[in-house]
């Protein structure tokens, strides 16, 4: 319940400081460039907008995680009862945050162009955009504060790490994803893309375990 | 609630803050730690918290809901203090109650700002009650404060003592660091100087005693409203604003406060203000000035 909490305490000043409107806005606008003229048949249009949500999803993360000031986020972690209870809200917002960018990057082409989606296409795009998002936020997560304190240094930490990992097309899970979706989805996709969403929610949860254990022992 | 061999640095390299530190809390029996800038006090207070964990030793027995506020309380957010009490309470996992006691609290304590003011424009004080707000009214077994007299103005400040010995009473343990005459004068404090990362018992507690300083005002005789003072008392009579209207400003030992202030108030006078003093022990001997009534 505390976790929730946090949650909604967080969103509720988010809402107030817009600054996670400039990731969100960003993301809008390369769906607008590349769903907006022939994209061509799905899920390969997908393959780009997944790999655009990799970079957002850690913004987002670092832009959630770093939405309180490190004192008064003791006065939170103690209201709490707990670091761990702080860390679980920041997760559950970010992913939320997750869900609702690959919904929207999902549903985009299937509205604004003519080509077929069926339920497996679709299944397969959403996956891949989740398993991108997910890896995104545990990227933002450790780029963040309490790991890395200076802003400057956390956009320049998950930007190397997103570039260095999003490129290489072996390097599971957002690499793996993307060529599965590029190839148009060949057959064993869909085993690609499970592994990746359990990849990806096991880097998510380790790096919140991080993030709350360098809170507790810097703190 | 007790702290075992707690110790603590910041890196492998870096000194140890505290040294090994055994500190029992006890509920109803408030522990004031005194000493330096730097000494680990409020290292100290964020493990006895749950805000920070030790390099070494542990704490048992922390109740389930504490309430903290740091030594300077960071007005960063941008939402009302009206929210930022609601969602603290949810997460505290307290009732609407307690929001309503919190807002309570806060104009109890002069807070000159509204609720619907965002945090980032409270000044240093209004902040600094707006945690003590949102900390004293969760409903926590354990309070810790660190240095919540230091931003307080002179009104509010024994309110803020009043409201900790009730919080005490009632059962809470209170954890303070504190630099001010307040904390010791807590009802049964036990004053601890922190020095070189331990704690050792403060030699001498400084001896102080308490005058209540009462303002009334009144039409007529000021003798009808106070007929008579307990011995050690000084009063003082001004011409109010009108014809035949009086202030009287009194001095009592604060265990007489109570009485004089509920006499005063039955025969009709209209009380100003009252507050606490602190006085030096032995006092030295009172004159008598101006009129008695």
């Amino acid at each position: 319940m505390s976790a929730i909490a946090v949650s909604r305490f967080l969103l509720s000043d988010l809402y107030r400081s817009q600054r996670a409107v400039v990731p969100i806005i960003i993301q809008a606008a390369i769906l607008a460039i590349l769903f907006g003229g022939d994209p061509g048949p799905l899920p390969a249009p997908w393959a780009a907008s997944a790999l655009a949500l990799y970079p957002i999803a850690a913004w987002l993360g670092i832009v959630v995680a770093n939405t309180e000031d490190p004192i008064q986020r003791h006065v939170t972690v103690v209201a709490a009862g707990g670091v761990g209870r702080v860390v679980g809200g920041i997760l559950t917002l970010a992913l939320a945050g997750d869900v609702l960018l690959s919904l929207i990057s999902v549903v985009w082409p299937m509205v604004a162009t003519h080509y077929p989606h069926p339920p497996s296409v679709v299944a397969l795009g959403l996956g891949g955009h989740l398993v991108c998002a997910v890896t995104g936020t545990a990227v933002g997560l450790l780029c963040a504060r309490p790991v890395v304190g200076k802003v400057g240094w956390s956009l320049l930490a998950a930007g190397t790490v997103v570039v260095v990992t999003g490129t290489q097309s072996h390097v599971p899970p957002v690499g793996t994803v993307v060529r599965a979706l590029t190839s148009g989805g060949p057959p064993g996709s869909g085993a690609v893309v499970g592994t990746g969403l359990v990849i990806a929610a096991v880097l998510a949860v380790l790096a919140a375990g991080v993030s709350a254990a360098v809170a507790l022992r810097s703190g | 609630m007790r702290l075992e061999g707690v110790r603590k640095r910041y890196g492998r390299r870096s000194p140890e803050v505290l040294a090994g530190i055994d500190l029992d809390l006890e509920p109803g029996r408030p522990v004031v730690l005194r000493g330096g800038n730097g000494s680990g006090k409020s290292t100290l207070l964020r493990i006895a918290a749950g805000a920070s964990s030790p390099s070494a030793g542990r704490v048992v027995g922390r109740p389930r809901v504490v309430g903290y506020v740091p030594d300077r309380f960071p007005a960063q957010l941008r939402m009302p203090v009206g929210a930022y009490l609601r969602h603290l309470a949810a997460i505290h996992g307290a009732g609407p109650d307690a929001v309503r006691e919190a807002t309570e609290l806060l104009a109890e304590m002069s807070f000159s700002a509204g609720v619907g003011t965002p945090m980032l424009q409270l000044s240093k004080g209004n902040a600094q009650k707006v945690g003590l707000a949102q900390a004293l009214t969760c409903g926590a077994g354990l309070v810790v404060l660190d240095e919540p007299w230091s931003g307080l103005d002179a009104e509010s400040s024994p309110l803020l003592s009043a409201r900790l010995d009730a919080v005490a009473a009632a059962g809470t343990t209170v954890l303070v660091a504190d630099h001010t005459a307040h904390g010791p004068r807590l009802a049964g404090a036990t004053v601890l100087r922190v020095e070189a990362g331990t704690v050792r018992p403060e030699e001498a507690p400084p001896p102080v005693d308490e005058v209540t300083v009462i303002e009334l005002a009144g039409d007529g005789d000021p003798r009808s409203a106070v007929r008579s003072l307990p011995p050690g008392s000084e009063s003082r009579v001004v011409p109010g604003p009108g014809p035949a209207s009086w202030r009287l400003r009194l001095r009592v030992s604060s265990a007489d406060g109570d009485a004089v202030l509920a006499a005063a108030i039955a025969r009709g006078a209209t009380v100003l203000s009252v507050r606490r003093e602190a006085v030096a022990v032995p006092a030295p001997p009172r004159r008598r000035v101006e009129a008695r009534p």
